[in-house]
């Protein structure tokens, strides 16, 4: 079987072809953003020469598409319709978009507890119609508990304005509470639906000229797939994807696939630290956050900092006790490297001025080194070890860093806080330019074992390969009203039999729901659903336990395809 | 989001595992509304609005404030250690700077455990503002002076014991009338130990009182009381079964009215005491009270089911809270002018007796306390107690308390006595509690 891999970037488009578990091709073409169609299928063509035609062939596409058109901020102009009730005001929430407030109110448990205005409704949809707009968004508080208000409005809006032709609401989205992120989440998902749509329309034209692709599978912020289809529903999903593609070709590759490790991805401007934990990525604690925006997409867990083989290296003039302890670099950039024609000195030319890399120029590198000596009162040798040094300490604090924060995430049960789980390192992957450089003598520091990822270059168009389906969904029962909800799923039950609902049967029940939504993403058994979250509370009221209240996520079990492509690697000790 | 004008630490710890009983108030679901409330209506995202972990209080921090029977360990679970001990990472997140204001929303409450703790007592068996003060006092500097006002609707009693003779200490204790409800004290001739004499201000508020005579109180009674007091680190016990639609009260505060109150203390620390309408209360309460913290726009915050006419105070209640805030404010004006040795004698130690119901844990304690008038500190203090189980027999405990800034001669009365108390078969127990040397003995 074949599964082609597209990391559509900003500045090139790169593609890796894997037959079962061997990248046996990769390419990479400039990206063209006023054709994406033709730079994609350029894409394509450079290893499909490599594909016999013979077996099934799979597509999975990571796209920066929707996420440069909400940082360029050229979404579809998009109405909101919200209906927060009381609590914190919307004029404070600072969403960055217009909101127009409806009547109506739910509270915590999906109790209605004021109606919405229909006319009120037809107003604001009139309103926004007579602008023009064809994007819209419906957003009810605690619409996760009880979406029959959404769903009210949305009636209205496609009965009477069918003009609107990208509706979205909020509760489909996700699951999990937090109203702010629900309608920016909204938002942008509307407003990113007609660039979506008509960039699947051009993938299936490529389909089309080129040879018989099968089934075609959209990256998500999560480092999973959903389908092409799914793409068209909820746009905003694909979000970030990129960074998602290297973390996810970072782990289909590593020598460390079950550990806990950290990814160390280092480039020309940022190193990103993302994190593994028994084989498992740590996700964002609420959701993806773009241009501002904080949403309640589902995001691998990545820090960023200002720190790579480009950054700009400062000499403090404060005393330290070590030439090392006066040299700050990054966050900002420099430039190129002076070893390839700029004008200052980088971590890569002291690299390269110790023999440590061979880019550019290496005399240019050297001199450049040696102003920054002259500074420090060192030979060039001497300042070049000080850069690396430096480098090295920012990069081990940052990890350090890392952790620190992820432990200290809040837990809410006694028993999470008093046996936190493990989560420490045990090796580094390092991936990108310079992370030969810095990987080894960083793992050193820290005590661990260590590789570099050779293709680091195709990371992201492998990781996109060898990405596997997720889906989750979130079960919410409250007994005493005789409720179920899954969002997710849009549905919104009765329970028939309140007395006979306990906890095995919501985890059954919500096991079923995430399979059903795995099986148009290809999952074939129930092994495959794992319950990530669960909560159960007895309600007790005057003294009487009246119900019970189960919420549980379920989600197909997240997985990477392992790969196999030539490396080097080590161990510090 | 728009910036918290306040920078606030939010130390929240709904302790989802832990249950006093099954169907006891203080369970499981107590903060689960309140949890579904502010992740619903993104507080935490509030640029300037922070969540931490709790830290996990030891035996050395908890016995700076307690004389717990048998031993601490004994007494307490993991749960009330992580209380206590969150309790203190608000504390240090404002002492530190990290955080301009902190609230400490966690479970279990704390204000009625008292200095010796047999058992729990109104769902409380360890002070956790109490054994804040002594941590902020040990690491921050024993002269700052700290104003706990407690406006949970149940009297602060423990709080009050521990610091009724404390001089660094005020203690305001804003509650409905202790004829009408648990646990039956905190009157205004309730004024402290003859080492804090007026420090301990006890506001009885009828039942019926809503936002405008609590707010009124606050206005005319506390603000100037702490004008006058120039407390360093000011601390609210914010018990929020005040509210009208408590179970177990009769008062009828609001959402809107609490973070009206959190806005005019504007408290360093704020700390969940009670509060048990867990549904129609706490969400909307808490909700309220962060905004306002964080001296954020809370205008909107209030309960579905609000309307005025629900939490209206009627004029003889105003009328009554009127009269005991005139009263109040005059026993504050004149509290230097007391003859003291009218009310505590002019020999060389006060007596107390005193009886304690722990209705949690159905234990009843007599207790004999000597505070040693001195004139050159507060006075060491020497505690007898018995505490009786149903119908088994008393255990009988000594303790003496070596307080903050003790004079030499003290010091030495007390150590003495507790090697006299040591050398007595009688007693089951015997303590010696030294904050000032940071020393505890139990044996
Ligand atoms: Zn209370
Ligand atoms: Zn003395």
């Amino acid at each position: 079987m074949y599964i082609i891999g597209i990391d559509v970037g900003g500045t090139n488009t790169d593609v890796a072809l894997i037959k079962d578990d061997v990248v046996v091709a990769t390419g990479k073409v400039p990206t063209d953003h006023d054709n994406l169609a033709e730079s994609t299928a350029a894409a394509l063509e450079c290893i499909l020469d490599t594909y016999s035609g013979q077996e099934s062939l799979k597509l999975h596409l990571s796209t920066t598409l929707c996420t440069n058109t909400i940082i360029e901020g050229k979404g579809e102009p998009t109405a909101v319709l919200a209906v927060p009730g009381p609590g914190m005001r919307i004029e404070d929430l600072g969403l960055g978009f217009a909101v127009q407030i409806l009547e109506g109110s739910v509270d915590h448990r999906g109790r209605e507890v004021a109606g919405i205005s229909i006319s009120e409704v037809h107003d604001a949809l009139k309103a926004a119609s007579a602008e023009g707009t064809a994007a819209l968004a419906i957003v009810g508080k605690f619409s996760h508990r009880n979406p029959a208000q959404e769903l009210a409005i949305e009636e209205v809006a496609k009965n009477a304005y069918p003009e609107f032709r990208h509706i979205t609401l909020g509760h489909r989205l996700s699951g999990r509470p937090n109203f702010p992120r629900r309608l920016s989440t909204s938002y942008l998902n509307a407003g990113v639906a007609k660039t979506q749509a008509r960039f699947v329309d051009m993938i299936q034209r490529v389909m089309v000229r080129g040879k018989d692709i099968g089934p075609v599978f959209v990256l998500k912020a999560d480092g999973g797939t959903m389908t092409l289809e799914d793409s068209l529903i909820r746009p905003v999903e694909t979000i970030l994807s990129g960074p998602a593609a290297s973390i996810m070709g970072a782990r289909a590759l590593t020598a460390y696939p079950k550990e806990n490790a950290v990814i160390v991805d280092i480039g020309g401007t940022t190193t990103d630290i993302a994190v593994q934990i028994g084989g498992e990525a740590v996700f964002q604690r609420q959701g993806a956050e773009i241009a501002g925006h904080r949403t309640l997409v589902p995001a691998l867990f990545a820090r960023s900092i200002g720190l790579g083989g480009d950054s700009e290296i400062r000499v403090l003039s404060e005393e330290a006790d070590s030439g090392t302890a006066r040299l700050e670099i990054g966050p900002k950039r420099a430039g190129i490297p002076a070893a390839l024609g700029g004008s200052r000195a980088t971590p890569t030319d002291a690299a390269v001025t110790l023999g440590l890399a061979s880019i550019g120029d290496v005399e240019r590198a050297r001199k450049a080194v040696a102003i920054i000596g002259v500074e420090l009162g060192y030979g060039i040798e001497e300042a070049a070890r000080a850069i690396i040094d430096a480098f090295t300490n920012k990069l081990t604090k940052e990890i350090e860093d890392t952790y620190a924060y992820l432990e200290s995430r809040p837990v809410y049960t006694v028993s999470e806080l008093l046996a936190s789980p493990d989560i420490r390192p045990k090796a580094i992957i390092g991936l990108g330019g310079p992370a030969h450089v810095f990987i080894p003598k960083a793992a050193e520091a820290i005590g661990l074992a260590w590789e570099v990822l050779p293709r680091y270059q195709e990371a992201n168009a492998i990781g996109s390969g060898a990405s596997r389906p997720t889906a989750a969904v979130t079960l919410h029962a409250d007994t005493a009203l005789g409720t179920i909800t899954v969002p997710e799923m849009d549905y919104v039950g009765k329970l028939r039999t309140k007395r006979l609902f306990d906890l095995e049967k919501a985890r059954t029940d919500a096991r079923q729901w995430a399979y059903k939504k795995g099986r148009s993403l290809g999952i074939t058994s129930l092994e495959d659903i794992v319950i990530i979250e669960e909560e159960s509370f007895n309600m007790v009221r005057g003294f009487y336990t009246t119900g019970r209240i189960f919420t549980i996520r379920a989600q197909v079990r997240p997985d990477v395809r392992r790969v196999r492509a030539a490396k080097i690697g080590g161990r510090s000790q | 989001m728009r910036e918290s004008k306040h920078k606030v630490g939010l130390i929240f710890f709904p302790a989802f595992d832990w249950a006093i009983s099954p169907d006891h108030p203080e369970r499981e679901e107590r903060l689960l509304y309140t949890r579904d409330q502010i992740m619903e209506e993104g507080l935490f995202d509030i640029p300037g609005i922070e969540e931490f972990r709790p830290a996990i209080a030891s035996d050395a921090q908890i016995n700076r404030t307690h004389i717990c029977v048998p031993s601490t360990s004994e007494v307490i679970t993991e749960s009330h250690r992580i209380a206590a001990g969150g309790t203190i990472t608000a504390a240090d997140l404002v002492l530190n700077g990290e955080v301009d204001r902190s609230f400490a929303l966690l479970r279990p409450p704390g204000h009625h455990a008292m200095r010796v703790v047999h058992g729990s007592r109104g769902f409380c068996v360890v002070n956790n503002e109490a054994i804040m003060v002594e941590h902020i006092r040990h690491t921050y500097g024993p002269n700052l002076r700290i104003a706990i006002v407690d406006t949970d609707a149940h009297h602060g009693d423990g709080t009050q014991d521990i610091f009724y003779n404390d001089p660094g200490v005020l203690h305001i204790s804003l509650h409905q009338d202790g004829r009408t409800l648990y646990p039956g004290s905190g009157f205004m001739n309730e004024r402290g130990g003859p080492a804090a004499y007026g420090q301990t201000i006890n506001v009885p508020l009828p039942p019926g009182t809503g936002d405008e005579g609590i707010l009124y109180v606050l206005e005319h009674l506390v603000l100037p009381i702490l004008a006058e007091f120039e407390p360093d680190v000011i601390v609210n016990a914010a018990g929020q079964d005040n509210h009208y639609t408590d179970p177990l009260t009769n008062m009828n505060f609001t959402a809107q009215g609490y973070a009206r109150l959190t806005e005019l203390l504007s408290p360093d620390i704020v700390v969940l005491e009670g509060g048990y309408s867990i549904e129609g209360a706490l969400p909307y309460v808490n909700a309220g009270l962060i905004l306002a913290l964080a001296g954020l726009d809370y205008s909107a915050a209030r309960e579905p089911d609000w309307s005025e006419d629900k939490v209206k105070q009627s004029p003889r209640v105003t009328e009554a809270v009127k009269g005991i805030v005139g009263q109040l404010q005059r026993m504050w004006s004149t509290r230097h002018d007391v003859d003291l040795g009218a009310v505590f004698g002019t020999g060389r130690v006060f007596e107390r007796r005193r009886q304690i119901y722990y209705d949690t844990d159905g234990i009843m304690e007599e207790q004999l306390e000597h505070i040693r008038l001195c004139p050159n500190c507060s006075g060491w203090r020497s505690i007898y107690s018995g505490a009786t189980r149903g119908l088994g027999r008393a255990t009988l405990i000594a303790a003496v308390l070596i307080p903050w800034h003790c004079c030499p001669q003290c010091r030495r009365e007390a150590e003495n006595r507790h090697d006299a108390n040591a050398a007595e078969s009688r007693f089951r127990h015997v303590y010696l509690q030294d904050v000032e040397k940071d020393v505890f003995i139990g044996s």
